[in-house]
């Protein structure tokens, strides 16, 4: 019997990562970014924009894909001040969703971190490892998002095959 | 026919048989059995033979203590050295005594009872010495060894490791360990309980006490199904806590998880507290012939009686120095079984001891001095313990107590420090190091009333007695019955010199079977405590290491097999790679690359030659995509750049690259690669695949521990890039036909520059490096074009005669060029004036890192090795990469190394570099390889040939 | 497997870390330095039986490079030397 668990390689998204203080990212991009997210490693949201607060003074973006131009031309990689630094990192990360009744017996086999929702809540995201790998982990509505280095992503296909099997 | 099984009683399903063979012999069970209960209930004596003198065996213990009897599984999960005692018996089950052909009862090998004497104590390290241990290995090996392992993995299933986390995790299901995690899941914290048995109770399971006046399992019961209703608390039977690491993990095996397909899983577990309930094991009795089939732990026997139905003896006589065995005797006389007599060594006995065996013959003050019988046991010698003559007891089995050892493994492992209780006569934990706490019989709490309320127990009443020493007793008295370690062994490690019980353990190999001496080790330090007049307390234990028990490597790899055994990455041009018949494998950082594109019938050279003829002659083109990329952003990124790498990079403008080196603070070159200014604050910086990680890790902990104030900031975008790098004499046209609004003429893009713009279409980023010496183009795009692009760049070369390029051609064409690769001829020892790019080290810069140790090496004057080129005297003769080069090729010290050879299509010959002392000065002369069984002469040159001018790159 | 604490993240398992080293000398002028103590910066670092002060890198987490106090007789990792047990 498998673990009653579904898994998907997501499409690209927008993504856009952000470097320096958070005050002149603000005075930067304006209201295009959600409210940043108060603690560390947690996330906002605001018309399916998100905003990851994943270290120090650093932030991910992420909007569907069909927001890539147009977040491109607001945050203006290119001519943002050079305290501050902004880079399209759309293609750099895969994307898999795990949702289902086992999820958490699959997530516990790919991470070491602690997910209980005591600790890891509705808005946690975070740098951690996934089958051996540096991988953000998320929650996402029912389950968990994992993204890895997007050329390891046919690894971890394979890996979350065997891991429900 | 089960003709020790007792008509009703024990823990057993009668209404489920399961068949079994042991040994090729067919056998019948029952559901609730294991393995070592069904040969008990069977009648089977004779289970195993001994490791080093092959004499008969049989069950000793009831669990993992078990030092005898060791199986081999068949079948789809067959494994090896498993105590019979720990595997559970299921229907069709086939298992094989290890260590005996071909039967425990009738053993060839058991010819080396004859030849004892040669086989002393310290015999591997008498023997193992060179020059003649190879001619001894293959067959001690053979003689010595125990199960094979299995010649395949598990037909089905898999195994897992996952991890978890509990605010407590309980090491142990019995009654403590209940206690305790009950009160812990009761406050709602997150228990984790693991016990090894198969069922919650531990000691319970296996004797017949009460608490408040009912039987004891009824208030197990209670509690198990009160703990299993608690949404906090992970109950796992058949799952042994095995190793305690820093920090409070701990390592859970977990065999037969309630799951199809998972054959065992290795639980991770972090846990705020650990609580180890890990009870009590009982040690054995040391005197003559102590390991005959039918000498058994009392223990074991009241196990086997009160659990599984069986009685392993129709006579028995118990031997004790403590009142545990009394209540075994109360057991057995119950169940109708003949009690011979009871032999205590202690001198008094309490009244309430007695009291249970009212009716039996107890013999105070008299030990066992001897065994009679080969193959069972037929007789004991009872003795008195001040010496004397002895009378000889008719029995078939003897049950002996040795006293109680609390499993202290665990806290041992979690580095708790151990103390020698006098009253208890053994060691119990101490001071804890980490956040655990031990409780129950593992705490020293010997009887059940100290450890739970309105338990019922006998006091426990020892003297210790760790060896029976009276005159004239004769045979073998064995303190670590797997292994075959004796107490004479000891004596003469002793007398040998190794006084230090670690020394003592190891020379002997006392406790080192997979059992760990779970029953003897305490004996040990007993019977060295006796020898050198000293207490326990200062022989101190030998380390407990982990595994508490045997694990599968399986379980502990979990899911890491075949394919994912290691990591690896594609880009998206490896299934193109595949589809067009590349021959993959790793080339560095976990990049599966395409080595050649062999055409049916091609063999290796034929393609690498038809590859690097296209990229010499007419174009090729290759996957750059797994080169490190990182963006750097701020104001102070010349001058970081300046600082990491040996050249000035802050003089660069924007639209231009430079290559460059970058070192150690030591001197040693770190890595090579080129760096783009996009604009004034925003730069490229590309590296060696193999190194991306390296340089990451080499930055971040310079700006972080070194410039915390400098400003620049570090994105990695190796993957938000991928390349088709385009090369040859015709990559121009092939671009050109590609379609590009980037102006592609030699004036508008020279060499080390580059321009953005579209290339088929695609966004893309033109740059002019070349590591082939060829003009070149690395046309870098998002991978979400890639798959496409490259699809484009085959079709529009195709007219050009384009071919993909493999890292076997790279590596040939830049050997011809003399350009350098990491792991080649960058070794570690090499500076760049040895590499004869001296160029590369700015000589204006004051610092930067590696400059000063560089200076500080060469002003030594000392022999350097240098980088030269090498033409085989015999064109045709190829050297194979690595081979050494002496003076005159004698046998004398080297004086430098081939690092590459290759067969240079536009040379016709093979050609090579080397690292070779003095080399530069040394062009022309002839220098020598020395192979184990020839001498190839070689003449030095520059190393370079193809191109010396470097004219074709910059066209 | 440690527990090492990251200033960002918190308590990490420290296979999402890398060992950066002791924490030694702070890297001197190399024109300023003889040859002797450039050397001697190079090679010697601490490597005390106790506390010793030593940098990881969070690599598979945000990426901080942080400083710990760890003993080496105990893996216990504090605040301060002092704290050592």
């Amino acid at each position: 019997m498998s673990y009653d668990v579904t898994t998907q390689r997501c499409g690209l998204a927008a993504l856009f990562d952000l470097k320096g203080s958070r005050e002149t990212i603000q005075n930067w991009a304006g209201d295009v970014l959600p409210p940043f997210p108060d603690g560390p490693n947690t996330r906002s949201e605001k018309n399916e924009t998100e905003l990851f607060h994943i270290g120090r003074d650093h932030w991910i973006v992420r909007s569907p894909l069909s927001q890539e131009d147009t977040l491109e031309s607001r945050l203006n990689p290119a001519d943002c001040p050079p305290d501050i630094s902004i880079v399209r990192i759309s293609d750099t990360l895969t994307f898999f969703r795990v949702t289902g009744r086992d999820t958490l017996d699959v997530m516990a086999v790919a991470c070491p971190l602690d997910l209980h929702d005591s600790v890891f809540g509705p808005d946690a995201v975070t740098h951690t490892e996934a089958f051996g790998l540096k991988a953000l982990v998320l929650r996402y509505a029912d389950g968990f998002e994992i993204a890895v280095e997007q050329s390891f992503g046919d690894m971890i296909e394979d890996y979350l095959i065997r891991a429900i099997s | 026919m089960q003709r020790n099984r007792r008509a009703e009683g024990g823990r057993i399903d009668r209404s489920r048989p399961l068949r079994f063979t042991f040994n090729g012999k067919p056998y019948e069970g029952y559901q609730g059995d294991n393995l070592a209960s069904a040969l008990l209930a069977n009648g089977v004596r004779v289970t195993a033979r001994s490791f080093k003198y092959h004499r008969p065996r049989g069950i000793v213990g009831h669990g993992p203590e078990e030092p005898s009897t060791l199986v081999e599984l068949d079948g789809e999960d067959a494994s090896g050295n498993r105590p019979a005692t720990t595997v559970p018996l299921c229907d069709g089950l086939s298992a094989r005594s290890v260590n005996c052909w071909p039967s425990p009862g009738f053993d060839l090998g058991g010819v080396n009872q004859l030849f004892s004497g040669l086989l002393p104590v310290g015999f591997y390290y008498k023997t193992f010495k060179w020059p003649g241990w190879h001619l001894f290995e293959p067959a001690i090996r053979k003689a010595a060894g125990l199960a094979a392992a299995p010649a395949s993995p598990p037909a089905s299933g898999h195994f897992e490791a996952r991890h978890a986390h509990a605010d407590v995790l309980v090491a142990g299901a019995g009654p403590a360990g209940l206690q305790a995690a009950l009160k812990a899941g009761r406050a709602g914290k997150r228990v984790f309980l693991a016990d090894e048995g198969t069922e919650a109770g531990g000691s319970l399971l296996n004797r017949a006490l009460t608490i408040d006046g009912k039987p004891a399992m009824d208030w197990v019961s209670g509690t198990v199904a009160e703990l299993d209703a608690l949404e906090n608390v992970t109950r796992l039977q058949n799952a042994t806590v095995w190793a305690y690491r820093e920090h409070n993990l701990v390592m859970v095996n977990e065999c037969d998880p309630d799951r199809d397909g998972i054959l065992e899983r290795s639980w991770r577990v972090r846990a705020g507290e650990v609580v180890i309930a890990t009870g009590t094991t009982e040690r054995s009795m040391v005197f003559g012939n102590n390991d005959r089939p039918g000498v058994m732990l009392a223990s074991s026997v009241q196990a086997y009686l009160n659990r599984w139905g069986v009685v392993p003896g129709q006579r028995v006589v118990l031997f004790t120095n403590n009142n545990s065995a009394y209540a075994v005797a109360a057991d057995l006389a119950a169940a109708g079984v003949s009690v011979s007599a009871i032999l205590d060594s202690r001198r008094t006995v309490a009244p309430e001891a007695l009291d249970l065996v009212a009716g039996l013959t107890v013999h105070l003050a008299t030990v066992v001095s001897e065994v009679r019988g080969h193959k069972g046991v037929r007789a004991v010698k009872a003795a008195p313990a001040t010496g004397g003559a002895g009378t000889w007891i008719e029995c078939d089995l003897l049950a002996h107590s040795g006293g109680w050892n609390p499993n202290v493994h665990l806290w041992s492992q979690s580095r708790g420090a151990l103390r020698f209780d006098d009253d208890l006569a053994a060691f119990v934990p101490d001071q804890p190091v980490q956040a655990c706490r031990a409780v129950g019989a593992a705490a020293g709490d010997l009887s059940l009333d100290r450890i739970i309320e309105g338990g019922a127990d006998l006091a426990y009443g020892i003297e210790p007695l760790w060896r029976v020493d009276v005159p004239g007793q004769r045979g073998m008295a064995f303190l670590d019955i797997q292994n075959d370690v004796t107490v004479s062994d000891v004596h003469l490690a002793l007398r040998e010199g190794y006084s230090n019980v670690e020394h003592v353990k190891r020379y002997t190999t006392a406790g080192m079977g997979i059992d760990q001496g779970k029953t003897g080790n305490i004996n040990i330090i007993g019977t060295v405590a006796m020898q050198q007049g000293v207490p326990l307390q200062d022989v101190g234990t030998t380390t407990f290491r982990s595994p508490y028990t045997p694990v599968s490597f399986g379980a502990i790899g979990g899911l890491r097999e075949e394919t994912v055994l290691f990591p690896y990455r594609h880009t998206p041009v490896t299934r193109w790679n595949k589809d067009n018949g590349a021959v993959m494998y790793e080339a560095g950082a976990r990049w599966q690359r395409p080595g050649y594109f062999p055409k049916p019938g091609e063999g290796l050279q034929e393609a690498v030659n038809r590859e690097c003829r296209a990229v010499r002659e007419g174009v090729g083109v290759y996957d750059g995509s797994p080169l490190g990329t990182f963006e750097l952003k701020g104001r102070d990124v010349p001058k970081f750049l300046d600082f990491i790498y040996a050249n000035i990079m802050s003089s660069l403008h924007p639209g231009n690259g430079r290559y460059g080196l970058m070192l150690s603070d030591d001197g040693l070159i770190l890595d090579d690669g080129v760096v783009l200014r996009l604009d004034a604050h925003r730069w490229l910086l590309s590296t060696s695949t193999g190194h991306a990680d390296a340089v990451n890790q080499h930055m971040e902990k310079l700006l972080q521990t070194e410039f915390p104030d400098w400003q620049v900031m570090i994105t990695t975008v190796t993957s938000q890039w991928n390349n088709a790098t385009i090369c040859g004499p015709r990559s121009r046209d092939v671009i050109r036909a590609l379609g590009t609004d980037i102006d592609l003429s030699p004036e508008a893009l020279p060499f080390m520059s580059f321009c953005d713009g579209t290339v088929a279409g695609f966004p893309a980023r033109i740059v002019r490096v070349s590591f082939t010496g060829e003009l070149s183009y690395e046309v870098n795009v998002a991978p979400r074009h890639m798959a496409a692009m490259w699809d484009k760049v085959m079709e529009a070369g195709a007219p050009f005669g384009i071919l993909p390029v493999g890292s076997e051609s790279s590596h040939v064409l830049r050997v011809e060029k003399g350009f350098l690769s990491l792991g080649h001829e960058v070794d570690g020892t090499v500076d760049a004036y040895d590499l004869g790019m001296g160029w590369a080290m700015s000589k204006k810069k004051a610092d930067y890192t590696g400059k000063r140790s560089v200076m500080l090496r060469r002003a030594s004057g000392r022999v350097r090795r240098e980088l030269v080129g090498i033409l085989p005297v015999d064109p045709d003769r190829q050297i194979p990469e690595g081979a050494p080069l002496t003076p005159g090729g004698r046998k004398e010290a080297t004086e430098g190394l081939v690092t590459a050879c290759v067969w240079s299509v536009v040379n016709n010959r093979w050609v090579g570099l080397a690292l070779l002392e003095n080399g530069h000065s040394r062009h022309g002369e002839i220098a020598h390889v020395r192979m184990k069984d020839d001498v190839i002469p070689i003449t030095i040159t520059k190393p370079v040939f193809h191109d010396p001018e470097g004219k074709l790159m910059r066209s | 497997m440690l527990l090492i604490p990251c200033p960002y993240c918190g308590k990490r398992n420290e296979c999402e870390f890398i060992y950066g080293g002791p924490v030694g000398a702070k890297r001197p002028d190399p024109n300023a330095v003889n040859d002797a103590e450039w050397v001697e910066y190079l090679t010697v670092t601490p490597n005390p039986q106790g506390p010793v002060q030593e940098k990881w890198w969070h690599a598979r987490g945000c990426g901080e490079w942080l400083v710990i106090w760890r003993d080496t007789r105990t893996h216990d990792i504090m605040e301060a030397p002092d704290d050592a047990t």
